[in-house]
Formats: structure tokens, sequence, C-alpha cells
């Protein structure tokens, strides 16, 4: 964790329980000090004031925030403006109210395997360089080292149903449980390649180019391309194009929409399809350079539990560029 | 599977039967906004076993159709043979609250 060594990392937990849960993931962690849970902005910002602190990051348990204490990030974001924030759930809490997290702008929300440390540790220090260093999460972050990434540069809408039977073919297996990777595998490569074709695709006053369903031609100035890698066990997708026009501040916001699930806004309800490629996904992860590339994409795992409750990670970014 | 999607309709004393084949999705719409016009019964039962794929677009055109067959056939609508990937989506999308599952 040598990036880590140059900045200061704080964790804020609602109590010793609560620290001592996630403190096997971050055992050994340069940088970091963790605090227990200081009631009122005042209080807390004294106390900070007194350490001297500049944290580059700071971690939060969602039993703290939003559960405990809803108030506690636009504090944080008075304090120490600069920091990054990431809030971290075990798999086994319910998810954190998505309503308060799009109010607050939060950007990184993961999700740690209770049952699996060493993964729960890899993907929580993944997470931290990843935020450190302002490098965006990448499909090779997911699958095993060495797994054959596959790429379709996309030149006609006519070749989503071809794109799909590879992948499909390629979550090989007879079991349920990959009979079950490969709807949800088709599932979410139909809305990602649906959304690039006709969501992405905007002119200057936001309106949409193109008609869902609508056959066309992508121009080559489009740059979309979708690509896909599965180790056998877990299934990582990513597309990109080349519009940026996704804005980062909508995401949270349509997927607290969607989550809230009103019976009044049901039928017309936005951003549905990056709700379900969301839901689907073990963590979705978002990537935005406006006006220039929008990079969408996550992992499932065949073994993940399927339901409407369970906790899912998502980390938008805006602007991160690859080393 | 098929892939081009299509609607199989039958009715019988007091209820309408109609079977959705293929995958759902903006090419399904005309068929689908037929649907409650066509109906005679005020008891629908939607019969999912040989659909394939229902991306966000075909959730929307199904919510609209069931949302219309309620409110102006007041009709009851009842979904049945649902693989578990259509299942979860159904109840994460909200469609089980305009229509209920026969498991």
């Amino acid at each position: 964790m040598s990036v880590a060594d140059h900045h200061v990392i704080l964790a804020l937990f609602e109590n010793g329980i609560d620290k001592d849960a996630f403190s096997p993931l971050l055992e050994g962690l340069p940088g970091l000090l963790t605090i227990g849970n200081t009631p009122g902005k005042e209080l807390f910002a004294e106390k900070m004031a007194s350490m001297r602190l500049s944290p580059s990051l700071v971690i939060l348990s969602s039993r703290l925030y939003p559960r405990a204490r809803p108030e506690l990030v636009a504090d944080l974001k008075e304090i120490f403006p600069g920091a990054e924030i990431l809030l971290i759930t075990l798999a086994a809490d319910p998810l954190p109210s998505l309503e308060q997290l799009a109010v607050d702008r939060i950007k990184h929300l993961l999700v740690t395997p209770e049952e699996d440390e060493q993964a729960g540790i890899s993907s929580l220090q993944n997470a931290i360089c990843r935020l450190l260093v302002r490098s965006p999460w990448k499909l090779q972050d997911y699958v095993k080292p060495g797994s054959r990434v596959h790429e379709f540069p996309l030149v006609s809408s006519s070749q989503k149903e071809a794109l799909i039977a590879t992948l499909e073919g390629a979550v090989s297996g007879d079991s349920p449980e990959m009979e079950l990777l490969r709807q949800r595998a088709a599932l979410l490569a139909d809305e990602m390649v649906e959304n690039a074709l006709y969501g992405a695709p905007q002119g200057k006053d936001g309106s949409k180019l193109f008609s869902k369903g609508e056959d066309r031609v992508i121009a080559a100035e489009e740059e979309i391309s979708f690509r896909f890698a599965f180790d056998g066990e877990t299934l990582a997708m990513e597309i990109v194009d080349g519009w940026g026009t996704l804005v980062p501040e909508m995401v949270v916001d349509f997927l607290a929409r969607n989550q809230s699930g009103m019976e009044e806004e049901l039928v017309e309800a936005g951003g549905r399809g990056l709700f379900i490629i969301w839901r689907f996904m073990d963590h979705l992860h978002v990537n935005i350079r406006p006006g220039m590339q929008t990079v969408l994409g996550g992992h499932l795992k065949a073994i993940s539990t399927l339901d409407c409750e369970s906790p899912r990670g998502f980390s938008i970014s805006t602007n991160y560029l690859s080393a | 599977m098929i892939s081009s999607f299509k609607v199989i309709t039958r009715s019988t004393d007091n209820a309408d039967y109609i079977a959705l084949l293929g995958n759902i999705d903006a090419s399904a719409e005309k068929q689908l906004q037929s649907i409650p016009e066509s109906l005679e019964n005020q008891l629908v039962h939607f019969d999912f076993n040989q659909a394939g794929r229902i991306n966000s677009m075909g959730i929307a055109l199904l919510l609209r159709c069931f949302k219309q067959i309620r409110e102006e056939k007041k009709a009851k609508i009842i979904l049945r043979e649902l693989n578990p990937t259509n299942t979860l989506l159904f109840k994460m999308t909200g469609v089980f609250m305009l229509a209920s599952h026969e498991k």
C-alpha cells in the first residue's frame, strides 16, 4: 500500500463493535486514523482542529452514516473540503438510504464481503488506492490475473444480439448458478449497449439524438466499445462511449429514485436501465470525462445472492485517468 | 428461445390468457400497446414461459400496459412462469405493485 504512505486517511465508526467488524480489513494501512462517533458538528470540528488533520480520504461506516448521523457528510465536507469520501458497508448490513447519499453526493460505496476476509481486504485496498491516485476502476480489478478480455468495437446497432450470444457462450457451465449468471449477463449487456447507443448521444440541449430500438450506424468518433472478461467465477463487463454525456451527480439520483419505487412514478421513472445494471452487479463503476468519454462497468459473481435488499456498491468518478 | 417478440392470446368465459414470446424490448411496443383493448374479461393471465430477456424499455412497456389494464379495464393481472432473473427484475422495478405473481 505504498500509495497511502503520504496520505492521512480518517476512518469513522459508530462504536467499538462497528470498528472491530472492519478492523481486519484496515489493519496495517499506513496513515490511518480511526475515530469513534463524536456527536455534534462543533465538537467534531474542534477535535479535528486540535489534531491538525488534513485527510485525503475519509472512510465512513454505513452504521454511522447515514444511519446514526445523517448530517455527518455535510459536516465533513465543510471541515475537509478536499477529502474524498468512501462509504463502506458489510454485505450482511442493509443497503444505506440512497436518498441521503444522493443529497450528499456520495460517489463511492463499497460493500465488503464478510465471509471472505482476503477478498474484503483486497477490494478495500484497491478502492483506497484508486481514490488516492484518482485512477479509474478497471475490468482487470475484478477477475483473476491473466483472464482474457474480449473486446467488441460497435459499428452498428445490429451487432447487439451477436455480442450477447458471444458473452453467453463464454459463460460456460451447466449448473443453475451459471445459467443464472448467463441470464444476468445477457440482460446487463443489453442495458449497457442500449445506454451507449441511445442514452449517451445527446444534442447540445441535452435532447436524445436516437430513439430506443432504432436501427442505426455508429460513427467511428462515437468510439462505442463493449468488453468483458470471465474467470470461471466472476464476470466483469464494461462499455465505453465517446460522448461523455452522463452527469455524475445524476447517477445516484437515478438509483435513489428507482430504489424508492413509488407507484405513481413507476411507469415513467428515468434511469431505470442504470438502476437495473447497478442492482444486478456486485459493484458498478462509472468514470466520466465530460464531453469526451463515459466508461460504465462492473462485475458480478456466479455465487452472488439474488435479492432486492442486499447492498450493492458503486464508484462514480470524474476525469480519473488511466495510468 | 424466440428472439423476435410475439403475443398469443386466447379467452375463456372468465379470463384472458396472454403468452408473451421472445425478448421484450422497444420492438414489443406496438404489440403490447394493443393488448389492453383486446381484453374481454376482468381477469388476465400473462404467461412468461417463452419470454426471453426483458430490458428496461420492456419493463416500461409492461408497466404501461398493466397500468392501462388496471385503470381502464378494472382487471386483475396474474403473472406466471417467470424465470428467477425476471422475477427479481419485476420485484426491483415495481411490476409486482401492478400485477400479482403466481408461483
